[in-house]
């Protein structure tokens, strides 16, 4: 039943979205279109993956997550900067980044999940049934490979990112070092070690949750900033 | 009189349950498989019983017959059972039930769908029945009665399993334990189990694991007893003196000895787990008392007692419970529509039997009165006909049109094809024997059917 609601709402985006294209309209040529951007992907992903996996919880956090993001994305105000995303560098960095955070994301809710599995079976809270939610093992490796498909897009998107602000520091005759910078590096330090952590070293299970918890929140804080930036 | 009695299915269930006997009794009464065709042939060759079914579990040994003689029937069915326990029929008698026609149909229906299983939603009894009317069908004692009564047995019971959740959840320990696991393993295959200790419980729980592609290891301080364990459920055994290096290899451990003192110390599987590299461990404590020292809390270990298993095992058979009535409001309808179906085929059969009595008692009594006073002529000789027939309908109007809109409503319908039966001495009819050719069909034997046929109305 919200399955179906959830499908419904995933089309409808991607009916909107098509529009846009056809309108030969980027769907990231906004900050609003572009954590709309971030709700789709992250709905479509969550959506996928239900119909594979019992995720009952998951969809607790990745529904009102994506909620959230519509609604922000509607009340964002229209970009005064919007011609500085007219080159196609920063079109690809916004677009790059804007699908690797969606996929952190749903690595997160992963996260989240995992940790109140994790905390349930060994307090033994037992309440109700089991069987209601995917198991530990594969909350945790479908986790892993968000975070692996997510890491080399932001990646790209960190690079892409890091040429742009040359340009346009170049352009403009002096860079501008904003605190964004510094949390989508952070983002990106954290996914990194994520990663050669679990395959160097086997990380998995909490620690591996946590970490994947950090860098999403860091990967949030870039977003705050650059909504912060346009509200003000 | 009970409506429900009424039906004319002729359908009877005696027998005794795990509500009525206790295991000492059941087991005495419990018939071979072997001995069931013999057992059944002279049952439906008796007389009062036409068609004989015999569903013999370890739970219930219940007759399903179809008689028109109901005391017959039970006295004949009392004197088998006692003689097949060697036991006489009064020690026996407290024990015993029966019901009839629509109760004996609503009870085949319940004990199908599992509804009157001990424990509830149990999956074995719809095989178990099936085998039951397999074997009457070769020993030709399954007829036209039980023929219209089990196919539709079949399907609501599937559709009960499927439709509710009486059966979802596992509700004995091993099959909970092996939940447990699953919460924490994504499959089972190619991971390791090891059982410490030779207790009953491990085993079934590690088949079941094994069943899913596990690997079996069994250890246990008494090595003798490991390996008769491992060679009954395929098991490697690995020494008991290496515990820890067992431990470090499996993923899930089922624990299960007799020992006084837990023998899985915090210690222990702290170091085993910072050997294994944190890996998902999962261990089920089943002993009593406990094998895992209480309080245990570490990093990807997950471990459940017996009183957790229990405790998710209890709320299980709570949901079943709450599963099982929503299933016995299906059972009931089902049990409206297969009467209501039922009798709409049997009143017509009854309309025209009831005709053809009255107006054939009319044209006889005309007759009798025409032979007797002679010299008349043809014109009064067809008047007096006329008058015996219009009486005859006049009388047979009022009972005709109730028949018809008692088709509308099954008990009702039911209880006036009885009460039509009864006023008018109408045999039985048969409608299942009367041309009833789909059920006759679905019985699966032709033969029984023209042999076993009850009376037909004309």
């Amino acid at each position: 039943m919200g399955r179906a609601a959830l499908t419904l709402g995933v089309v409808l985006h991607l009916v909107e979205i098509g529009t846009n294209c056809v309108q030969a309209r980027s769907p990231v040529s906004s900050t609003g279109d572009a954590m709309s951007f971030v709700a789709f992907i992250a709905a479509l992903g969550y959506l996928v993956a239900s119909y594979r996996y019992r995720l009952a919880t998951g969809g607790a956090f990745v529904v009102p997550g994506v909620l959230a993001l519509v609604v922000l994305a509607r009340v964002a105000p229209a970009e005064p900067g919007t011609l500085s995303l007219g080159s196609p560098l920063g079109r690809l960095h916004v677009f790059l980044s804007t699908v690797g955070v969606a996929v952190f994301g749903l690595a997160a809710a992963l996260a989240i999940v995992y940790l109140i599995e994790d905390k349930r079976l060994r307090q033994r809270r037992f309440s109700g049934t089991l069987g209601k939610e995917a198991p530990l093992a594969t909350l945790d490796r479908l986790a892993l490979r968000c975070v692996s498909v997510g890491f080399p897009i932001f990646t790209l998107a960190i690079l892409t990112g890091a040429l742009w602000v040359a340009r346009l520091g170049a352009i403009a005759g002096h860079m501008s070092l904003r605190p964004e910078y510094l949390f989508a590096l952070a983002t990106w330090i954290a996914f990194g070690v994520l990663l050669l952590a679990r395959i160097g070293a086997g990380w998995r299970g909490r620690r591996a949750a946590w970490l994947t918890l950090g860098g999403f929140a860091s990967a949030l804080l870039v977003l705050a900033g650059y909504f912060v930036r346009l509200v003000t | 009189m009970d409506p429900r009695a009424t039906s004319g299915l002729n359908l009877l269930v005696f027998g005794v349950s795990h509500r009525t006997a206790p295991v000492a009794l059941r087991e005495r009464l419990a018939v071979q498989n072997d001995g069931h065709p013999a057992l059944l042939a002279r049952l439906a060759s008796s007389g009062p019983v036409t068609e004989a079914m015999l569903l013999s579990t370890c739970n219930r040994v219940e007759f399903y017959v179809a008689t028109s003689d109901v005391e017959a029937a039970e006295g004949l069915l009392a004197a088998a059972l006692a003689e097949n326990a060697s036991t006489s029929a009064e020690e026996l008698e407290p024990h015993l039930y029966s019901r009839r026609e629509a109760e004996a149909l609503h009870h085949l229906f319940r004990v199908a769908s599992s509804l009157d299983s001990l424990v509830l939603g149990e999956p074995q009894i719809l095989g178990q029945v099936k085998a039951a009317y397999e074997l009457a069908l070769s020993a030709k004692t399954a007829g036209p009665v039980l023929g219209a009564c089990l196919p539709g047995t079949f399907r609501l019971a599937r559709r009960v399993r499927r439709e509710t959740g009486i059966a979802r959840h596992p509700v004995s320990v091993s099959s909970v334990a092996v939940d447990f696991a699953r919460q924490i393993f994504e499959s089972f295959e190619n991971r390791q189990v090891l059982i410490v200790g030779a207790g009953k419980m491990a085993d079934l729980a590690a088949r079941a694991l094994a069943g899913q592609g596990a690997r079996l290891v069994v250890t246990n301080r008494t090595q003798a007893r490991a390996e008769e364990l491992a060679s009954r459920i395929g098991a490697k055994v690995h020494p008991f003196d290496d515990l820890a290096g067992a431990l470090e290899q499996a993923d899930i451990v089922i624990s299960s000895t007799g020992a006084q003192r837990p023998i899985l110390s915090a210690e222990l599987l702290r170091k085993v787990q910072k050997r294994r590299r944190g890996r998902l461990f999962c261990v089920l404590d089943i002993a009593v008392p406990r094998d895992v020292e209480p309080g245990v809390d570490i990093e990807g270990l997950y471990v459940a007692d017996i009183d957790d298993l229990q405790k998710i095992a209890s709320h299980h058979a709570q949901d079943r419970r709450e599963e099982a009535d929503r299933a016995e409001v299906m059972v009931e309808q089902e049990l409206g529509r297969f009467l209501q179906s039922f009798q709409g085929r049997r009143i017509g059969p009854t309309i025209t039997a009831l005709r053809a009595r009255v107006l054939g008692l009319a044209k006889a009594e005309a007759e009798r009165t025409l032979a007797a006073t002679p010299g008349l002529g043809e014109r009064e000789r067809k008047v007096l006909f006329d008058l015996a027939e219009s009486i005859a309908k006049k009388i047979l109007h009022a009972p005709q049109v109730a028949l018809k809109k008692g088709g509308a409503d099954p008990l009702e319908g039911a209880a006036l094809v009885a009460a039509a039966e009864r006023l008018f001495e109408l045999s039985p009819v048969g409608s299942m024997a009367e041309g009833d050719e789909e059920l006759g069909r679905q019985a699966g034997e032709g033969g029984p059917s023209e042999e076993r046929g009850r009376t037909k109305a004309r």
